[in-house]
């Protein structure tokens, strides 16, 4: 197979904030022979940084391997050029994602403030209008009160039961997870067509698909690989929030009714303990990565881009709004409870719809599949030597 | 009177970015008040701006004549170029100053630079700093450092009929070169080609050798410089010494031997190696019982020529000498600084200069290729017989082409792992020789043909930097990219050599500082012009030979080492030594550049 060299693919990178040490490169080889991870047929990330010298775009988009890089930063800060290889597969999985994904927002979002931005004030703007027209406080909110003290959460809303209000919330959950499911379902598809079927030079097995499929399912419930680098706590810090984030979209999505009850049931209740687990996991990981981001600490986190912010912040702000929710409903206040309930979703909706098809949570379904279609091609036997010639120039 | 030419200089600062480099904008301000000079700008990026700018800016000032300052400013050519078609400038003419190029680096050059400017302005040095040279005082010359470099300026100057001091540190000459095995390309004996200029650089009667000894202090002025030199207390009277050696075989202390890289044993007293010139023996007083701890004096007792002065104190001359030739070498690279590579963890990680030594005929183990080990009293060196190693790999760039250690090539590794290759195929047939590399540098004559010889014997090639090392049952486990197969290689072997890179002697600047010359940002001496006089320094009557001005090997160090003796025979014969900007006080330059109208003094 022969590829095209594009002299302006270096221009479109720098769009997502690819720097430009790359080309400081000179191929010494010492980043992938430090990799933990870099395997017998996986070798990163040198070969990246060379496609990208060459202008290589069309076998960049194929490159599985910045998904199975988890950022150690050995590369970085042994590299005698100082080329950042590190921060360039961060930055190529920021570029991988826009082309993954069909729709061309992912572009506008990585490569544009003021479209990011705009959709998330958008979408903000209109749970706030929703609440407001169709679901407001009702006059006499003072009163949902329970005998125990606790705010009765689902009973708040004028001129409507509180099994309807549930299940108007639960129908909504419903809505924005099949768009986003959706969404992530076909550019993994994408991500499958480019990576895995465009590659003439390996036939894959069928066998192949089902064993893989196996290490999808390890590795997205341990991120057993993210425990092959060195430095083990960011692994141990990644579990935490994965786990808390799967918790936390398991009992909004499915367990609805269970979660947000009239009643306040006591701390050692199963749903309040869950939720005190994954509120737990995903502070702990936000407070200890902005102050690295901040302190720049690692090498990982020295770089950061507008989006890494952003993820933080409304994931941040998502959180406390979510504490602040909890708080006001057990210490009996009906309308603070409201109005930060409000809030809370006109964080949470904009996040999970601009975050998770379009941006950085979009990894949480691409780590996994690459591990599954690198499987795939390592299982794959290499077809007669496909040794194409560039089209004669006419 | 000249007519006044308009000038315009740019200055470019890229290249010129830390704190203690030239300080651009002052030039900047001087170069404006000088006649002629219509305009001055000076710039961060490449390329400045847009060559239209530029033009319109030379057609409104009509500049004749530009001037571009910077770091390396004939990279901006093609782009002056094109900014000057259709200005006066395009029949007139552009002149570059490079400001590394003069050796000039640091802030405190920046008067230096100022003066070049002047001259590139006006056309002329100012008077009395053009042409001018001194009376050359005193014939004798100083050579610092008894290296190869050393020795052939010693000897090209003597044997010409004039007074040499030749000043070595150590207790013996011979430099690095000694303690090599063999010389690449033509697999020449080292210490053959050796000796025998260091013995005739001993028994010259042109030539004083002062060993053990060291520059404390350089006063005067070129040609008439008055050179104090340190004489290490030696503690053994060498006119007297025989040489026997029952004072080594009597002294209790032990210690690792420098010339042996470490590798072997010696004792506190000692000559360094057999064939060391002076033939003498000398005491190393931090390891000697007597220094340290006022008794033993076993050595002074069974001296039969009784020559060990135990008490002996440390003394200081004064030459009188004319000219100096630098030749003050290299230090090897420090291994145990690329903690990946395991150098002072595993004991068979070995360094290429303590290869040289194990596998040379008079090294610790008579030439045989063993591995290292740790014996009854602990000290770690290589077993007198035994197995050789069955894989030995060999690993390019270790410390150089890093920017974390020293960013520039170091230019004889490619050469010497060859060579080492080489020397293992012969020693140990059926050894498996692995060469790790990133880009094979064999520019010399004969090179690439040594290379190719290398590749035919059976060496294997393998193109990746080795990441990291580590010990595995007794073997060493190496983790390598290799990228010409598109694969990772642990391979596993019996012993590594490390190929080291040469480093400046850790006091260059200091010896700079003493001698009035520069020295780059790396600590390697800046020679008078990179093209037209790499022997030479900024100060006239100083001359550099060999690796103290940037890395590198055997033939082209005495290359040099010839050239700056032809300098200070040529000075010798007019019995004048010319002068350069750095002969000058700086007070001089300071009040010759603020008189008020310089060119008009220049008038009868």
């Amino acid at each position: 197979m022969s590829y095209r060299i594009d002299p302006e693919f270096r221009k479109e990178l720098g769009k997502f904030g690819v720097g430009s040490e790359w080309s400081e490169c000179y191929h010494c080889g010492n980043c992938t022979a430090t990799c933990p991870l870099t395997e017998e047929k996986i070798l990163f990330p040198r070969k990246g940084i060379r496609m990208i010298q060459m202008g290589l775009k069309e076998k960049i988009s194929a490159y599985v391997e910045p998904w199975l890089c988890y950022y150690c930063g050995d590369c970085t800060k042994t590299c005698p050029r100082d080329a950042n290889p590190g921060e360039l597969m961060m930055a190529l999985r920021r570029y991988l994602t826009s082309v993954y994904d069909w729709t061309g927002l992912s572009r506008k979002f990585y490569t544009s403030k003021s479209w990011e931005f705009g959709f998330i004030l958008f979408f903000a703007a209109l749970v706030v209008a929703l609440f407001s027209v169709f679901l407001p406080l009702r006059p006499d909110a003072e009163q949902m009160v329970n005998a125990s003290g606790g705010v009765m959460i689902n009973s708040l809303i004028a001129g409507m039961s509180p099994s309807t209000f549930v299940s108007v919330i639960e129908w909504g959950d419903w809505i924005m997870a099949m768009i986003v499911a959706g969404l992530l379902i076909s550019n993994i598809l994408n991500m499958f067509h480019k990576i895995v079927l465009s590659d003439h030079s390996v036939r894959v097995p069928l066998r192949a698909y089902f064993i893989g499929f196996w290490k999808l399912t390890f590795n997205f419930l341990t991120q057993a690989r993210f425990s092959k680098c060195d430095n083990r706590n960011y692994w141990a810090g990644h579990l935490l929030l994965m786990t808390g984030y799967s918790i936390m979209f398991a009992v909004i999505v499915v367990l609805l009714p269970e979660f947000q009850t009239e009643e306040v049931n006591p701390w050692y209740h199963w749903q309040r303990l869950l939720g005190y687990y994954a509120t737990f996991g995903i502070l702990y990981f936000l407070i200890i990565t902005a102050i690295g981001r901040i302190r720049r600490s690692d090498i990982n986190l020295r770089f950061s881009h507008s989006t890494d912010w952003l993820f933080i912040i409304m994931l941040g702000l998502t959180t406390i709004t979510g504490i602040l929710v909890h708080i006001f409903r057990i210490s009996g206040l009906p309308a603070a409870t409201y109005y930060t309930y409000v809030i809370h979703l006109a964080v949470l909706v904009p996040m999970i719809l601009v975050e998770v098809p379009f941006s950085k949570w979009s990894h949480l379904a691409y780590r996994p599949f690459a591990i599954y279609f690198s499987e795939l091609k390592k299982a794959g036997k290499p077809r007669t030597a496909d040794i194409g010639l560039a089209p004669a120039i006419s | 009177m000249n007519d006044l030419v308009t000038t315009g200089l740019y200055f470019d600062h890229s290249m010129n970015g830390h704190p203690e480099s030239i300080d651009l904008l002052e030039l900047s301000r001087f170069a404006g008040n000088l006649g002629g000079v219509e305009w001055t700008e000076h710039s961060t990026v490449i390329p400045p701006a847009d060559p239209k700018y530029f033009r319109d800016i030379f057609i409104r000032n009509r500049v004749e004549h530009l001037i571009v300052v910077g770091h390396t400013p004939g990279n901006l050519e093609p782009f002056f170029k094109k900014a000057s078609e259709g200005t006066r400038l395009e029949s007139g003419h552009i002149s570059y100053i490079s400001l590394p190029e003069w050796g000039l680096a640091g802030k405190r050059d920046t008067l230096l630079a100022k003066i070049l400017i002047y001259e590139s302005v006006t056309g002329q040095l100012p008077k009395g700093f053009r042409d001018a040279d001194a009376p050359l005082m005193h014939e004798a010359t100083l050579v610092i450092g008894g290296g190869i470099a050393g020795i052939q300026a010693a000897l090209e100057i003597a044997n010409s009929g004039h007074k040499v001091y030749l000043l070595e540190r150590t207790g013996t000459i011979g430099g690095h070169m000694a303690m090599f095995d063999k010389t690449f390309p033509t697999l020449d004996c080292a210490a053959c080609i050796l000796t025998p200029k260091m013995v005739e650089a001993g028994q010259h009667p042109n030539i004083e050798l002062l060993t053990y000894s060291e520059l404390a202090c350089l006063e005067g002025s070129s040609g008439n410089f008055r050179a104090r030199i340190l004489k290490k207390a030696r503690r053994v009277d060498i006119t007297r010494c025989i040489g026997c050696g029952v004072c080594a075989e009597k002294c209790p202390s032990k210690t690792y031997s420098e010339f042996d890289a470490g590798t072997t044993l010696r004792k506190a007293i000692y000559i360094p190696f057999p064939q060391a010139v002076p033939n003498k023996y000398l005491i190393d007083a931090e390891h000697c019982i007597y220094v340290q701890e006022g008794k033993c004096g076993v050595c002074a007792k069974v001296c039969p020529a009784e020559c060990v002065i135990l008490d002996d104190k440390d003394q200081e001359v004064v030459l009188e000498v004319g000219q100096i030739v630098v030749a003050t070498g290299f230090n090897v690279f420090d291994a145990t600084r690329m903690e990946a590579l395991g150098y002072g963890k595993y004991p068979n990680v070995i360094t290429s200069l303590e290869f040289e030594r194990l596998v040379n005929a008079s090294g610790p183990t008579g030439g045989a290729i063993t591995f290292r080990h740790q014996d009854k009293k602990g000290n770690w060196i290589f077993q007198k017989d035994g197995p050789g190693p069955a894989s030995i790999a060999i690993i390019h760039c270790v410390g150089s082409r890093d920017i974390h250690h020293r960013k520039y090539c170091s230019r004889v590794c490619c050469m010497y792992s060859l060579k080492m290759a080489h020397l293992i195929r012969e020693k140990l047939p059926s050894a498996q020789v692995f060469e790790y590399y990133i880009d094979m540098r064999a520019f010399g004559k004969g090179y690439e043909e040594f290379y190719e010889r290398i590749r035919e014997e059976g060496v294997h090639m393998i193109r990746g930097k080795t990441a990291t090392i580590e010990e595995k049952d007794g073997k060493l486990l190496l983790k390598t990219e290799d990228m010409l197969n598109d694969r990772m290689i642990v391979q596993e072997v019996d012993m590594v050599v490390l190929s080291v890179g040469l480093e400046p002697v850790t006091d260059a600047l200091q010896l700079a500082g003493m001698l009035g010359i520069t020295a780059d940002d790396e600590g390697w001496f800046m020679q008078r012009s990179g093209n037209i006089s790499p022997e030479g320094t900024l100060r006239g009557g100083i001359f550099l030979a060999g690796a103290c001005q940037g890395p590198k090997d055997i033939p082209d160090t005495v290359a040099q080492a010839s050239a700056a003796a032809s300098g200070v025979i040529r000075q010798i014969a007019t019995g004048r030594i010319s002068l350069s900007m750095q002969d000058f006080a700086h007070e001089e330059i300071e009040q010759f550049l603020s008189s008020k109208s310089p060119i008009a003094e220049e008038q009868p």
